[in-house]
């Protein structure tokens, strides 16, 4: 137990510390967000509700999904390629509390992101939701983070890390976009729209959308996202149990 | 005499290459071995295989008493591999309680960074540290859970004298307290100086074992080289009394020999037109660098 909760904060410091967290999750989605918000006009109408509450949540689930690839995938590919892996292999740790703790660590992480993303946004434009649409809105975010989590995992077994950067951003990038989290889906052309409405990005952030209005999560949400999430958990064992067995 | 490690028949094949072939070894508790080759040699290999870290092809490793790879035995385990990167954010003070934290009964902070000399930079980032610094904070890393058993890969590339010299004053210190320590090298002076008890590879075949003292009686043979005017077989030279190995370049003939002063009177009576006689004594490296070849 100890164990966990040092390898936990061990790893909760690292991705903290990281710049690349800092810039990229922190950072670049704050910017963006007061960037296109004022832009935009705080106040302008998006579906049923203003500006500020909608990109507030994009702008959060473009965070996490970044927290999620990078800090979670990239990293796991570099630690097996450097031999810190290798390492943790001959001490009494065992891979489960190591893989265990990465995954609390990054939800502290997550959750921290949300207070942040969600605090800033709140004192600048004074969103007006109810406590309850604030915690089933960060609380939705916070859960929902966990398929791109799964996501990263598959990246993480990847031998080439130079290459996992590269994918983890291609697909970061394109899971933002295509899902309409720096635009609005409908303010896309049609081919994108078609794409968008069935990618992970889009279920996760139009669930918290529906919230801001008090409508509950569409079922397609749900699903979607529990199917990415489960079928990259399999996919990521089952290369990681194959490897082990060699 | 009890054993820490025993490995027995130990055969690890990568597809057509044959890294260790047939090892045989055993390493006393309480001792510190040195496994010494050359690059190669399949030393690393071998100590992945006692460690877990690699499957042998087929044979037999027992480690303190169990099978290899299990939780218990990591617990009572150290081991230090080459090329270990430090892990990025973390300062050297959180890296070495992170370390802490993996075992039952570790050392204290201080003493690690006393082991490691590395009190200066205990609030540095481990990964702004130097290469030796890094080495010794990889060393401190492997001894936090107090290990009854330390392997070591290479564990010097990269020290500099006084780093060098701390380390082996402590590995001594560790190996009093009954510690057994094994540790790779293909520096032979180091191992000589260091180790109980040495075993050298070469080609994945123990070719001579033996404490070093033993070592050096048991090659400690002189060497005696001449131009021959005719052309002599080796099966001819290997008949002379006392000819343990031959070496012939070109013209050139280099016999190992336990007793020059009686080849010397020997090879005067031959008609091989023998000129150019040059007598020396052979260093354990020349032993050494004849066995690994």
């Amino acid at each position: 137990m100890n164990m966990f909760i040092a390898q936990t904060k061990a790893e909760s410091i690292r991705i903290i510390r990281s710049p690349f967290f800092m810039l990229f999750s922190i950072l670049m989605p704050l910017g963006f967000y007061f960037l296109f918000a004022s832009l935009n006009g705080s106040d302008m109408k998006v579906q049923s509700t203003t500006y500020a509450p909608f990109a507030m949540i994009s702008m959060t689930a473009f965070s996490l999904i970044g927290t999620a690839m990078s800090q979670f995938g990239i990293r796991l590919s570099y630690e097996r390629r450097d031999g810190w892996v290798r390492l943790l292999k001959l001490t009494p740790l065992t891979p489960s509390t190591w893989i265990g703790s990465k995954m609390v660590a990054h939800m502290i992480v997550h959750l921290l992101t949300i207070i942040v993303i969600f605090g800033a946004a709140g004192l600048v434009y004074s969103i007006d939701l109810s406590i309850s649409q604030w915690i089933v809105c960060g609380g939705w975010l916070w859960v929902g983070s966990l398929p791109f989590l799964a996501m990263g995992s598959l990246l993480g077994t990847m031998k080439n890390a130079d290459a996992v950067i590269a994918i983890a951003n291609i697909l970061q990038m394109g899971l933002a976009i295509l899902g309409g989290l720096w635009m609005p889906l409908h303010t896309l052309p049609t081919w994108m729209q078609n794409i968008g409405e069935w990618l992970p990005s889009y279920r996760y952030a139009h669930g918290a959308w529906n919230m801001l209005n008090g409508s509950a999560p569409a079922l397609l949400d749900v699903t979607i996202l529990l199917v990415v999430g489960a079928v990259f958990m399999v996919l990521s064992g089952y290369i990681l149990n194959r490897r082990e067995a060699l | 005499m009890t054993y820490a490690i025993e490995v027995k028949d130990l055969v690890k094949q990568f597809g057509d290459f044959q890294a260790v072939d047939h090892i045989d070894m055993k390493f006393e508790t309480g001792k510190i071995t040195a496994l010494l080759g050359p690059n190669g040699a399949g030393k690393t290999t071998t100590i992945s295989m006692i460690l877990g870290l690699l499957k042998p092809t087929s044979g037999a490793i027992q480690v303190l008493g169990q099978p290899v790879g299990t939780k218990a035995l990591r617990e009572r385990v150290g081991a230090m591999m080459q090329d270990v990167k430090a892990p990025d954010g973390l300062r050297v003070d959180e890296v070495l309680q992170l370390f802490r934290s993996y075992y039952k009964k570790p050392l204290s902070l201080t003493q690690l960074l006393d082991i490691s000399g590395l009190h200066g930079e205990a609030k540095r980032r481990a990964s702004s540290l130097s290469g030796g610094q890094r080495r010794r904070l990889a060393f401190a890393q492997c001894l936090a859970g107090d290990p009854e058993m330390i392997l070591l890969d290479e564990p010097t590339v990269g020290m500099d004298i006084e780093a060098r010299g701390r380390f082996w004053d402590t590995i001594r210190a560790m190996a009093a307290r009954g510690r057994t320590i094994i540790l790779t090298t293909h520096d032979l002076e180091e191992a000589d100086a260091v180790a109980d008890y040495i075993t050298m590879i070469a080609k994945g075949r123990v070719v001579a074992e033996g404490t070093p003292a033993a070592l050096k009686a048991q090659t400690a043979l002189r060497t005696i080289s001449f131009h021959a005017q005719t052309i002599v077989t080796e099966a001819e030279l290997l008949s002379l009394p006392g000819v343990e190995k031959v070496e012939i370049t070109g013209a050139r003939i280099r016999l190992h020999v336990q007793d020059t002063d009686r080849i010397l009177a020997e090879l005067l009576k031959t008609s091989w037109g023998v000129s150019d006689i040059d007598v020396s004594s052979a260093k354990l490296g020349d032993a050494f660098r004849i066995l690994t070849q």
